[in-house]
């Protein structure tokens, strides 16, 4: 669905993306991580046209951004972190204009878009009366419009309260789910990433370092024993990896049962055994931190 | 078409749907009433009266409301009509960039050459629209305090001196409004041209209004006289020249022809640096 290839955008001489590839499936929900500058508004930037790259090139659904953009964005929505609408006029004529760019579309769609975000009873309200999760239910309503493919959501959470942080997860669920979308997310988020995410991308001073899913490690345990120097040579004999900080992870079709019971013949005690939940955060300051 | 249409019915939308567009309105029907205030003076009725009179016509015939809301239009619309063209204009884009709409517009599978025309024709119709409320409500203003009569015109700059029955001046005051509007039209192309660039709104603005007081300056200075006719406030002065007994078409037409390629090339200037910008958060 789409790929980038060796984008690279330098802003006044200092390097804002280099050499960024990859590439994203259809109907995955990818996530895009990364510290503030480290690029992600560059990549949607890029991606959408906003942004002439100083080199490489953003393909969508097979056109290139650069070189076709209106092709390549025509089924595209995207909704930023603070969605800028023309606040003296109303949610639905805010909707007609930004849709009428795209393509003549019956009132009836704009309507269904409406629903579906919830927003018919104040649709026809000026936009400066809106709370901030309003305003983005109707950034995602004109980026459901007419009919996109693919979605990109900068930081799609930015200042809701948990209530709206569910509904848009929800929402972004069920776009895939339901309308086999493919989605595009960047988040401070890390939790709400780690719902949602099939794989992700991090990236660092404008590079990336990684790409793919963070869930790949083998499971791993911490275990509290009273001996580690003589657990040791048992632990590699049944065939379990120490991984430091009191962490053990079990090769495939290994059974911490049968690790337990070979330390306790070999005279080490086990006081307890904890099955590690690997968390994106985890994941992502391993990546991050030096 | 119909597509092309509806667009341009949202860019109208969104300019009128703003109070700040309506404050050149506004402002104008206020100074209207200012003026024609200013007008009833016996002083200033007597000035007018004895220029009429000098010339050997009849004031109780000339000193009407045609005669009023050509004064009105004269005096008043370079500079104020000025400032509200720059204002609006140097929004059209510049304030939308600034504001982050323009990055959802170019969210869409639009060129930023069609938003760009969109832009421009909205800019042209508001200029248009403006410069028909000026004169249409100078004329109704005028009516109401003087009544029909005859039309008496005075422009010593650009030595227009001439005497018209009602239904000729009528004529001519009309014929005036497109082209009046074509001479303003070019200070929204500046103003338009500078917004397209990475600058806030009220240096557009300012800069455009700044660039029409510098030329009118340098054309008021006695030694430029010879250079008179390459100075843009000049070449926009040309439709007072509808009021000449005989209309010297050859000079309006190149004058028009100057401002209509002035204004081109100021549309092609902005385009090339919209094209060329990053837009980003």
């Amino acid at each position: 669905m789409v790929r980038l290839e060796n984008l690279s955008k330098a802003f006044r001489g200092r390097p804002a993306l280099t050499g960024l590839s990859l590439e994203i499936q259809r109907g995955e929900i990818f996530g895009l991580l990364g510290h503030n500058g480290a690029g992600k508004s560059t990549t949607f930037g890029l991606m959408l046209g906003h942004l002439h790259p100083d080199g490489g090139e953003a393909f969508i659904a097979g056109h290139s951004v650069q070189r076709d953009r209106a092709r390549a964005i025509s089924r595209v929505g995207a909704i930023f972190e603070t969605p800028a609408f023309y606040e003296y006029m109303s949610g639905w004529h805010n909707l007609r204009f930004f849709v009428s760019l795209s393509g003549l579309v019956p009132d009836e769609r704009l309507m269904e878009a409406v629903k579906l975000v919830r927003l018919e009873k104040r649709i026809h309200d000026p936009v400066r009366a809106y709370s901030h999760g309003m305003r983005q239910r109707l950034a995602l309503a004109q980026a459901l419009l007419p009919d996109p493919e693919f979605i990109l959501l900068d930081e799609p959470t930015e200042g809701l309260d948990p209530e709206g942080i569910q509904e848009m997860r929800e929402m972004i669920r069920h776009l895939r789910d339901e309308r086999g979308l493919t989605v595009m997310l960047s988040s401070h988020l890390l939790s709400e990433v780690e719902l949602l995410c099939d794989r992700v991308a991090i990236l660092h001073q404008g590079r990336l370092i990684f790409c793919g899913s963070w869930k790949s490690g083998e499971p791993q345990w911490r275990l509290d024993l009273d001996d580690w120097a003589k657990a040791a040579p048992v632990l590699e004999r049944v065939g379990a990896v120490s991984g430091g900080k009191n962490l053990v992870s079990l090769r495939a079709g290994g059974d911490m049962a049968d690790v337990v019971a070979a330390l306790v013949q070999a005279g080490v005690r086990v006081r307890a055994v904890e099955p590690v939940k690997a968390t994106l955060e985890d994941f992502y300051m391993g990546h991050i931190l030096p | 078409m119909s597509l092309f249409l509806r667009q341009l019915a949202g860019e109208l939308r969104k300019l009128f749907a703003r109070k700040r567009t309506f404050i050149g309105f506004g402002a104008f029907l206020v100074f209207e009433i200012v003026v024609l205030f200013l007008l009833r003076l016996e002083k200033v009725q007597g000035t007018v009266r004895r220029v009429i009179e000098n010339a050997g016509y009849d004031a109780s015939v000339y000193l009407s409301g045609l005669t009023l809301g050509f004064l009105i239009v004269m005096w008043t619309v370079f500079l104020l009509e000025a400032l509200f063209l720059a204002l609006v204009a140097g929004d059209v884009v510049s304030k939308e960039v600034e504001d982050g709409s323009m990055r959802m517009m170019l969210c869409r599978p639009v060129s930023r050459g069609r938003i760009l025309l969109l832009k421009g024709l909205v800019a042209a119709l508001y200029t248009f629209a403006l410069t028909l409320f000026v004169m249409l409500t100078a004329l109704l203003a005028g009516f109401l305090n003087s009544g029909v009569g005859g039309l008496f015109v005075f422009a010593p700059l650009e030595g227009v001196f001439a005497f018209y029955d009602f239904w000729p001046g009528l004529l001519r005051y009309l014929a005036a409004v497109p082209l009046l509007s074509l001479s303003l039209f070019t200070i929204t192309a500046l103003a338009f041209c500078l917004s397209c660039f990475n600058m806030k709104p009220s240096a557009a603005t300012v800069i455009t209004l700044s660039i029409l007081f510098a030329d009118t300056i340098l054309k008021n200075i006695p030694y430029f006289e010879s250079l008179k006719g390459l100075f843009l406030t000049h070449k926009m002065a040309g439709w007072i020249h509808v009021f000449d007994y005989r209309i010297p078409w050859e000079m309006m037409v190149e004058n028009y022809a100057w401002l209509l390629a002035i204004n081109a090339t100021l549309f092609l200037i902005g385009w090339q640096s919209f094209e060329r910008r990053d837009f980003k958060s």
